[in-house]
């Protein structure tokens, strides 16, 4: 552990225990203690109350950020490929991407039920962007003397699709990735908090209802974790895929 | 015997006026000749048209005796820069020629390590682009030129971004690799001392046209020494005033 992790863990604790401290003068119903959280969580944990809902919210995001960054990935290389595809529809994209799709929530309930449909179709929505647009981007703008390259060797479109424009775009396309996973933990949360008796989304509803802070504390927790689960999962994909080759030199 | 023929050849930009007006010009087989000229004067638009990534608007272009319609196979390109791709090695970039075409047999893989050895860049064979020097990147793009072991290669400025020493060298490789090959040469640069040093023969272009052409009578194979000969410097003293139009 070098020196910069150990001040940023005994930032940690200093935050922790200021926390503990200044929760210590409230009532739990505003503030809850560190230690209250590490309780409830824990004992949500073992008792298995949590686990349905991560599951649920777990299920969602995924196939939600699966669906959604599957089409925007094939849509983008389409539209980055095919010129009048692409003059034709990005007018609509952009316009598109003014909505606040959050703001269509209530609109796929009402369509798809309170089911697990609506809550998958609301994150595939949100994570559809960023790949889309970051895909069309890096396969559009493919570096003109390598086109050439591939144009003098006699490449095929497909060929020069598949081992230059999409491998050439991948940092970009990544970074779309990046973007979506986050957003995708939003969208199934959003989701939930419209309709939905299951899921982290409905329990932080509950919690609200029930006034019991702790446990709304806990359960963002849970999402928080989710969350960086997934980036982290992002980062390592990044770094077998990017890292061997854009390293300047190996040690 | 004419190898690569360009005759009587036009072409022009949409909308701009002809970039290139009645060009001229014949490269017998096995000769290394040099197009030189300022940077915008036309001369890459003429490597592209030779090649056949672009067609003529006029004119005919034939590649040993048969009329250029596309990029062909029998021929290698290096380009202005070296244009490896970053997410392969080293010895991946070297087949891609191939690859493309098929999956590479064992005999190709020894060639691209032949190559590898005569570039100087033996045990680099795994490294990635970006673990690579600027002139280990431009001997593996000539490398890569050269593996479908083409008739004709086209250089368009390949050595204009690296220093004058690594140049030098890589000039001395490049020159080595054709004579052993017999391969026709088509070289494009901005850099009088190079086109001297390099070819059979010098064409000078500017704003469209060819406006001088002179044999270089230095004795092959060229080496270093010859750079500072009385008749080196003549030679690029002249080409340096027909470039200015005459004047000087």
């Amino acid at each position: 552990m070098n020196k910069t992790s150990v001040y940023s863990l005994l930032l940690l604790g200093l935050l922790l225990a200021g926390w503990e401290w200044i929760a210590g003068q409230m009532s739990e119903l505003v503030l809850p203690a560190p230690s209250v959280i590490l309780y409830t969580l824990v004992e949500g944990l073992i008792s298995g109350y949590f686990l349905p809902h991560i599951l649920r919210t777990s299920a969602e995001v995924v196939l939600g950020l699966f669906f959604g960054c599957a089409i925007g990935f094939a849509i983008g290389v389409i539209m980055g490929e095919v010129d009048i595809l692409r003059k034709l529809f990005f007018p609509y994209i952009i316009a598109s991407q003014a909505v606040p799709k959050l703001a269509l929530a209530p609109l796929f309930i009402l369509w798809f039920g309170f089911g697990m449909t609506s809550k998958v179709v609301i994150t595939a929505l949100i994570c559809f962007f960023p790949l889309l647009e970051n895909t069309m981007t890096a396969i559009h703008y493919t570096n003109g003397q390598k086109l050439e390259l591939f144009k003098a060797l006699g490449a095929t479109r497909w060929q020069t699709l598949t081992q230059l424009k999409i491998p050439a775009g991948l940092p970009g396309i990544l970074s779309g990735l990046r973007v979506a996973v986050v957003l995708a933990v939003v969208g199934a949360v959003v989701g939930e908090f419209i309709g939905g008796s299951q899921g982290l989304g409905a329990l932080i509803i509950a919690s609200q209802g029930m006034m019991d802070t702790p446990l709304m504390f806990a359960v963002l927790i849970l999402l928080t974790l989710l969350g960086m689960f997934l980036y982290q999962l992002v980062n390592l994909l990044e770094k077998r895929w990017l890292k061997t080759y854009l390293e300047e030199t190996k040690r | 015997m004419s190898f690569l023929t360009i005759q009587e050849v036009t072409y022009g930009y949409e909308k701009k006026g002809p970039v290139l007006q009645n060009i001229h010009w014949s490269i017998p087989q096995g000769q290394f000749h040099c197009l030189l000229g300022k940077s915008g004067c036309g001369k890459t638009t003429l490597l592209k048209l030779a090649s056949g990534l672009l067609l003529p608007d006029e004119g005919t272009i034939a590649l040993d005796h048969q009329q250029v319609k596309g990029p062909s196979p029998s021929s290698g390109y290096v380009f202005q820069a070296p244009t490896l791709l970053e997410w392969k090695t080293a010895m991946e970039n070297i087949l891609l020629p191939i690859s493309l075409k098929r999956k590479p047999s064992p005999e190709d893989v020894d060639y691209a390590r032949h190559l590898l050895d005569l570039m100087g860049l033996s045990g680099y064979q795994d490294q990635y682009p970006k673990q690579l020097s600027g002139g280990q990147q431009s001997r593996v793009a000539i490398a890569r030129a050269l593996i479908q072991r083409p008739a004709m290669l086209f250089l368009d400025e390949p050595f204009a971004a690296l220093d004058a020493i690594t140049r030098e060298e890589l000039q001395d490789d490049l020159l080595r690799l054709c004579q052993l090959n017999q391969t026709t040469v088509l070289f494009i640069t901005h850099d009088i001392a190079e086109a001297v040093y390099l070819s059979d023969r010098v064409a000078v272009m500017a704003e469209g046209k060819l406006v001088h052409e002179v044999e270089v009578p230095l004795p092959k194979p060229r080496q270093v020494e010859m750079r500072v000969q009385p008749t080196f410097s003549e030679l690029c003293w002249s080409i340096r005033q027909a470039m200015n139009g005459g004047q000087k």
